[in-house]
């Protein structure tokens, strides 16, 4: 004996696997490929078959497999009364579909992928009847989008396909990603995600906080799946895929998927005023809506298409009633929908297929042409329609019956006349299909002549219209039971309240609303011509073009604002850069509050508070005449200056010294630099984009200000205290700055040098390939600007530049052995031997001092790296790591004792490839002036006064001679 | 000792060490015309350097003090950056030799990123975070200008390095915040300083300016500016490699940083990030509606789901790590099947990049169309493919982590995102044909990435392919 829950979980399974195999058979022919497509379905019906008497009986099966239990999203399947109910009208109905498309389809339509995508279809759908676990649930419905779309997308040559077929993806797959939050919402408020619990705590949820938007975001999704106004605008237009899915998406299966969602949640969401008004009002409006516009369709299938929809708004506004018996109607009218509308939907493929129209206005006539189609569509039409002995004439009259008993929007007549005039029109459009498609005069212009179709093709119509009858004639026999099995389902379990399935209930109002209907309709398919001229003339809302408008003018809108706001201009991305990160910082600044301030503001005295002055007026100096590149330069030099005076006056001398020599050397190579570059920055941003950079800048200034004011003003214990204790005792050295350099901080130092050494090398390297390259040409055409001097290497200058490097290389030397204890050291001699040498450089011109050069500028740069390098290495041979310094006292008389530390050595290192660099940048930057056609002198000065000596000395002689 | 840490940063070096070599080799031997051999090469080791940490490794350990971090975590991120990195770079082959842009020193400049986001992803100091940091951005700036004749290139590459600059710039200045109110740069040390409600304000101001360093590097709103621009100036194959590993790298590392350092003062960031989730997907989704180059849209796409894997952190659980953990796992792997589309989009030999281009495509590569299709689905989050479950992974942790606001919004963005990657699906189904048709066939490698990333996203359904419990795994050790 199988176990009813595996029976289950293979009949989920069934069509998935299935679809594998119409691909596999459909070289096989198309009879065995629609044969065997038939088979995954009709195995599945057999199980459902075998479960079946269980749940008759009140049972439910269930299956639960584990999945992702992290994520609460498990294979949880359960059968009851309502899911039998969908599972059968699912699987039933697919294998009509599977008959009717074989006949239907031709030659040519690739039949294997049409049934793949079907049985996939079906698969989803079969899901979400017996769907146990609300994510699982989901995972079906957008299943069920993604597969519904490639079904409509299956005749790919069709131009209306294409704009239904993204109408009904976008609209069904946005208000399925919107379910998920509701589903998330209904999970956490439960605290699991199972439908079986969840449908044990309907009051708990309708108690929730979240109870409204879990319902608002749940019925977004069944409304969108539903065709329910104002989302019922795709549901025609996705009617341009074949006809067979559209009887069984858009009439049978998927379409009610929305209807099923409300039913199975009617017991939780169920009962409340928000759910009554929300739904059964949008229900109702949809409901006459469809009808109104179903009446003046002229296409067969657009006019099935709204009265579909409208039949959906009548199931939708019974559930949204809310009460148990009107739960017992709306299952009872989806069972009879199914059977006349898939009836009609086939019948009108056929005629379709026979005459090529679906234009009623080209038709008529046709009952004689096409007799056994006639009387099934006759019949499914009258149900529709309501005309007793049917079975639409049944639930119609139970809906109007549930209606008169309503309050609604404060009253019973809105209510009323509403489903009268929605039930009238539905009578009107039905009779107009009848009569204008198979009556009145046979005409001769029919695009090809009709006639019935094979029998295959009538099989499924047929069988539909026998049930029609059936249902109508004993409804208590055939659809009784399954009906109250359904119903106890849907109201959650529990007494099912008084029905009777029965024709004649006795004279009650709605017959009356029925008879006014009926009398209604059929007055008004006889006016419907003038009535079908004066809608043509009406302006009204097209839904589908408004659905256009609105996401072309929303495309339009977020494309204008979006290259509005990023349109690739640099200062705009730095503005919103700034200002959000000074946003983020004041956030953090509310939620911190100011730190207590532990110390005092230090006095400022007299003289620092004209260099902090200073400082600021030489900033804001530097933002106005930023456009002037000298003058900026001298006036960040400026900056340069006081900062190095600031560290004086902080007694960090060492810090003074490294500042004011780094910031001479990079003011003196800019100088030279910008030689070739323009001399004034043009103006690009108007005058209010500098205001607003300026406000910008001016605020996070502020916040830096502040930031760091406050943070000076609370104690901390820096690690300057490690240092100042460790120096001496590890490094040898009080100068503690350059003990950290040499020495605890080695590393750093070393790949610092290496760093600078590289720079000094790239910049020779690019000035090599810029020289090779296209700018050479504008460098050779480089001109002068006029006024230049014409004493380029004046006479003064060269004198002093001569006296000072001698002594300028002592002050060198010296900083450079006094490094280790006082504040000096290799990387300060370095910059201060450079400046020496820059300045003969500027002195007397690049190519006379070059020929005194005596050693290569890279040499020096390797020579430094490998000392620096060999001297960390050598620690290896004391057996310590790599950069430990070592240290001692030697006396070589003459000499005082004096201290020997091998971190000297690495600082010779140090000192040559600061050297190095900074001479081989110079170098370079003087090979592009040469390029431009700097001329190059021998002599050390312009004017050699020595010179005019010598030539008055000759011309003494001469005088004398 | 040293041994010991060397050992335990052996992968990086390896890279490292295989990157210089690679790079001297290059060029004192055929310069360009070894770029081939190098890029496999290279693959080959990123690979072989994937499955050693992935199948290595058994117990958490530190090197150098504590500055590096060696556990799950760093494992799980590793390995994904690797593998992705790996295949982005085979990817890429085909269409830069073709376009005359493969130079030897890519492969290597995206090798040497590598080692800077493996580093990153395992700092356990400042410091470390900081090195790694710039070793990756320094690569990709130069990475991103690789085509030096393009202008589009070259701004790209100049924009992402100015910016980079001032974001780098920012974290530094907030680190040295965190160092100076915290008194030191080990994580461990920042972590004991910063607890819940005792944060001082440095702290609090250093933790925000480091986070808006890192929500540069992961793209996120307000500091995405530059990821449109870079996506559609950078070559495509850089373009798909920004789109994948780095983000990886900079999502781990600011998990590192906000769990690791901050993990004691989840209040006070959670909200912080929540924000930049939110705005990430919104303006993500948003701004994708109308573009029509579909680099751009990749650009603002990835905004979005940088929105959704910051969610995960917003949560500030272990779940909510594990969820941004699968997250971005299921985001490369989608990311790579689309790009190796995009990849293959070409008319006449030119690489196209505009959706309407794609007209029809499903009637002449039905087969391609198809697996596009499924990776759009996946992207967009339609159930059941993979990248639903991503996305419910993170939307739970939000939800748990007491941001059922956010998990709403959130749902609400992905509603709007879809419509975006429908229209391609629109576009390639139903679109108009256009005069010039695309090319057809293309580089096999190309065509298998697509197809095993779209199957990926099919058969990931069954059990994510256990990719949540390695996740759950490196959860556990970066929280607790």
């Amino acid at each position: 004996m199988v176990s009813g829950s595996g029976l289950l979980a293979v009949m989920v399974m069934l069509p998935f696997i299935g679809a594998l195999v119409p691909g596999l058979m459909i070289r096989a022919g198309r009879d065995a490929c629609a044969m065997f497509t038939a088979v995954p379905t009709l195995l599945a019906l057999i199980f459902l078959g075998i479960l079946a008497p269980e749940i008759m009986a009140g049972g439910t099966v269930t299956a639960k497999i584990e999945w992702l239990p992290a994520l609460g999203l498990n294979a949880n399947f359960f059968l009851d009364g309502l899911g039998l109910l969908f599972a059968g009208m699912i699987l039933g109905m697919g294998l009509l579909i599977t008959l009717y498309a074989r006949f239907y389809l031709s030659g040519e339509d690739p039949m294997g992928q049409f049934y793949t995508y079907l049985l996939l279809f079906q698969g989803a759908m079969l899901g979400i009847s017996v769907s146990d676990n609300i994510l699982l649930l989901l995972v079906f419905w957008e299943l069920t989008s993604l597969s519904s779309f490639l079904l409509i997308g299956y005749w790919k040559h069709l131009p209306e396909g294409r704009q239904g077929a993204r109408m009904a993806l976008t609209v069904t797959g946005a208000g399925g990603l919107a379910m998920i939050a509701g589903m998330l919402i209904l999970g956490n408020i439960v605290g699991s995600y199972d439908l079986s619990v969840i449908l044990q705590h309907g009051d708990e949820i309708r108690a929730s906080e979240y109870y409204l938007p879990a319902l608002i975001l749940i019925l977004l999704g069944a409304f969108t799946k539903s065709a329910q106004f104002p989302f019922h605008f795709w549901l025609p237009h996705a009617m341009a895929a074949p006809t067979p899915v559209s009887a069984y998406l858009h009439s049978a299966t998927m379409v009610k998927a929305g209807v099923f969602l409300m039913a199975r949640m009617w017991p939780v969401l169920a009962g409340t005023d928000e759910w009554f008004y929300i739904v059964s009002t949008v229900g109702l409006i949809t409901m006459v809506i469809g009808a109104l516009i179903a009446l003046f369709k002229d296409d067969l299938k657009a006019l099935l298409a709204f009265s579909t929809v409208s039949h959906l708004g009548l199931l939708t506004m019974l559930l949204g009633l809310g009460t148990k018996l009107a739960a017992v109607v709306a299952v009872f009218h989806i069972i009879n929908h199914l059977t006349f509308k898939a009836a009609l939907f086939m019948s009108a493929g056929i005629v379709d297929h026979e005459t090529h129209t679906r234009d009623i206005k080209r038709l008529g006539g046709l009952a004689s042409l096409m007799p056994a189609t006639a009387l099934i569509a006759v019949v499914a039409a009258l149900s529709m329609a309501g005309i007793p002995p049917l079975n639409g004439f049944m639930s119609k009259e139970m809906m109007l019956e549930e209606v008169a008993h309503t309050d609604w929007w404060g009253g019973k007549w809105p209510i009323i006349i509403l489903a009268t005039v929605g039930a009238l029109f539905s009578v009107a459009y039905s009779f107009r299909f009848i009569g204008h498609t198979f009556f009145g005069p046979v005409r001769d212009d029919y695009p090809h002549h009709p006639h019935d179709p094979p029998t295959g093709m009538l099989l499924a119509p047929g069988f539909l219209a026998v049930l029609v009858v059936a249902i109508g004639l004993a409804p208590s026999l055939i659809a009784g039971p399954i009906v109250a099995a359904a119903s106890t389902a849907v109201i959650g379990g529990g007494e099912l309240p008084y029905y009777s399935l029965k024709l004649w209930h006795g004279v009650n109002p709605a017959l009356f609303m029925s008879i006014a209907a009926v009398l209604g309709g059929a007055v008004l398919l006889w006016l419907h011509r003038p009535l079908d001229k004066a809608w043509i003339r009406t302006p009204r809302p097209e839904a589908k073009a408004m659905f256009d408008r609105v996401v072309a003018g929303t495309v339009l809108g977020t494309r204008w604002l979006i290259e509005g706001t990023h349109n690739g201009a640099i200062s705009r991305y730095l503005s919103i850069f700034v200002v959000a990160t000074v946003l983020l910082g004041f956030a953090a600044f509310q939620g911190g509050g100011l730190p207590e301030q532990t110390r005092e503001m230090l006095p400022v005295p007299p003289l620092v508070g004209v260099g902090f002055v200073l400082t600021m007026l030489a900033t804001l100096a530097t933002v106005f005449a930023h456009r002037n590149r000298f003058r900026t330069l001298i006036l960040v030099s400026v900056v340069g200056l006081m900062v190095s005076a600031g560290f004086v006056y902080l007694s960090a001398p060492d810090l003074a010294m490294t500042q004011i020599s780094v910031d001479t050397v990079t003011v003196m190579l800019m100088l030279l630099a910008l030689h070739f570059l323009p001399k004034y920055t043009p103006l690009e941003s108007p005058l209010s984009m500098r205001i607003r950079d300026g406000v910008i800048a001016v605020i996070a200034g502020a916040a830096v200000a502040a930031l760091a004011y406050s943070f000076l003003l609370t104690d901390m214990s820096p690690i300057s205290d490690y240092h100042l204790a460790n120096s001496y005792k590890g490094g040898g050295g009080t100068n503690v700055v350059n003990v950290i350099l040499v020495d605890f901080r080695g590393y750093d130092t070393y790949g610092e040098i290496v760093v600078l050494g590289i720079a000094g090398l790239t910049l020779y390297a690019l000035m090599e390939a810029l020289l090779n390259g296209p700018a050479s040409r504008r460098l050779r055409n480089w001109t002068f600007p006029p006024d230049r001097s014409r004493d380029r290497h004046p006479l003064m200058m060269v004198v002093a530049t001569r006296v000072m490097m001698p002594i300028a290389a002592l002050v060198g030397v010296y900083i450079f052995l006094r490094g280790h204890n006082m504040p000096g050291g290799g990387f300060v001699a370095g910059l201060v031997i450079s400046i020496a040498l820059l300045m003969q450089y500027m002195a007397s011109g690049f190519a006379w001092t070059q020929e005194r050069k005596r050693f290569e500028y890279h040499a020096m740069i390797g020579w430094g790296v490998i000392i620096a390098g060999l001297t960390g290495a050598g620690a290896w041979l004391a057996g310590a790591p790599f950069l430990t310094s070592a240290f001692g006292y030697f006396t070589i008389p003459p000499f005082e004792e004096f201290e020997l530390a091998t971190a000297m050595l690495f600082d010779l290192g140090v000192f040559l490839t600061v050297l190095g660099a900074v001479m081989l940048m110079l170098y370079s930057l003087s090979r592009m002036a040469r390029y431009a056609g700097e001329t190059v002198n021998l002599e050390p000065m312009d004017y050699d006064p020595s010179r005019r000596v010598d030539a008055a000395i000759e011309a003494d002689k001469k005088d004398d001679a | 000792m040293i041994s010991a840490d060397l050992n335990i940063i052996l992968p990086e070096i390896v890279l490292a060490v295989f990157a210089m070599l690679a790079l001297i080799g290059a060029v004192y031997t055929g310069k360009d015309k070894l770029a081939p051999v190098l890029v496999w090469a290279s693959a080959a080791v990123m690979l072989l350097m994937a499955i050693w940490i992935g199948t290595t490794g058994g117990q958490d350990q530190t090197a150098f003090w504590g500055m590096f971090t060696d556990d799950a975590f760093a494992r799980f991120a590793k390995v994904a950056i690797l593998l992705s990195a790996a295949v982005v770079l085979l990817m890429s082959e085909g269409y830069m030799s073709r376009h005359g842009l493969l130079r030897f020193e890519y492969p290597v400049l995206v090798l040497l990123s590598v080692v800077g986001m493996m580093v990153m992803v395992s700092a356990g100091d400042l410091m470390t975070l900081y090195m790694g940091l710039e070793l990756q951005s320094l690569a990709l700036y130069v990475v991103a200008s690789l085509r030096r004749d393009s202008e589009r290139s070259t701004e790209a590459g100049l924009k992402y390095f100015v910016l980079g600059a001032l974001s780098s710039g920012l974290l530094l200045y907030g680190a040295s915040l965190v160092y100076g109110f915290a008194g030191t740069t080990l994580f461990s040390g920042v972590i004991a300083a910063a607890t819940e409600g005792h944060m001082s304000l440095g702290l609090l101001i250093g933790l925000v300016l480091m986070i808006s360093g890192l929500a540069f590097k992961v793209s996120a709103v307000p500091f995405h500016m530059w990821t449109p621009d870079v996506y559609e100036g950078s070559p495509t194959p850089v373009t798909a490699f920004f789109a994948t590993a780095p983000k990886v790298a900079a999502m781990g590392l600011f998990a590192r940083l906000l769990f690791d350092a901050f993990g004691g003062a989840i209040a006070d960031w959670s909200q912080v990030v929540a924000l930049l989730s939110l705005l990430s997907m919104f303006l993500g989704a948003i701004a994708a509606i109308g573009q029509r180059n579909i680099k751009r849209l990749m650009a603002y796409s990835s905004i979005t789901h940088m929105g959704f894997a910051l969610m995960g952190l917003a949560a500030g659980t272990a779940f909510g790590v594990q969820a941004m953990l699968v997250y971005m796992a299921i985001y490369v792997t989608m990311n790579v099947g689309t790009f190796a589309f995009i990849l293959s989009l070409s008319r006449e030999g030119q690489p196209v990049t505009d959706i309407g281009a794609l007209g029809m495509y499903s009637k002449r590569e039905p087969g391609k169309a198809l697996a596009m299709l499924v990776l759009l689905f996946s992207l967009a989050g339609v159930p059941p493919l993979v990248g639903f479950f991503g996305k419910l992974y993170v939307l739970q942790a939000a939800y748990g982590g007491g941001l059922a606001w956010l998990a709403v919004a959130g749902v609400i963005a992905s509603v709007i995102s879809a419509y975006y990657y429908l229209r391609i699906v629109f576009f390639m189904y139903f679109g108009e044909e256009r005069e010039e048709a695309l090319d057809t066939g293309g580089s096999p490698v190309l065509w298998g990435c697509l197809m095993v990333s779209a199957f990926l996203m099919v058969a990931g359904v069954v059990n994510l392919f256990g990719v949540e419990g390695a996740a759950a795994a490196a959860a556990a050790t970066l929280v607790n």
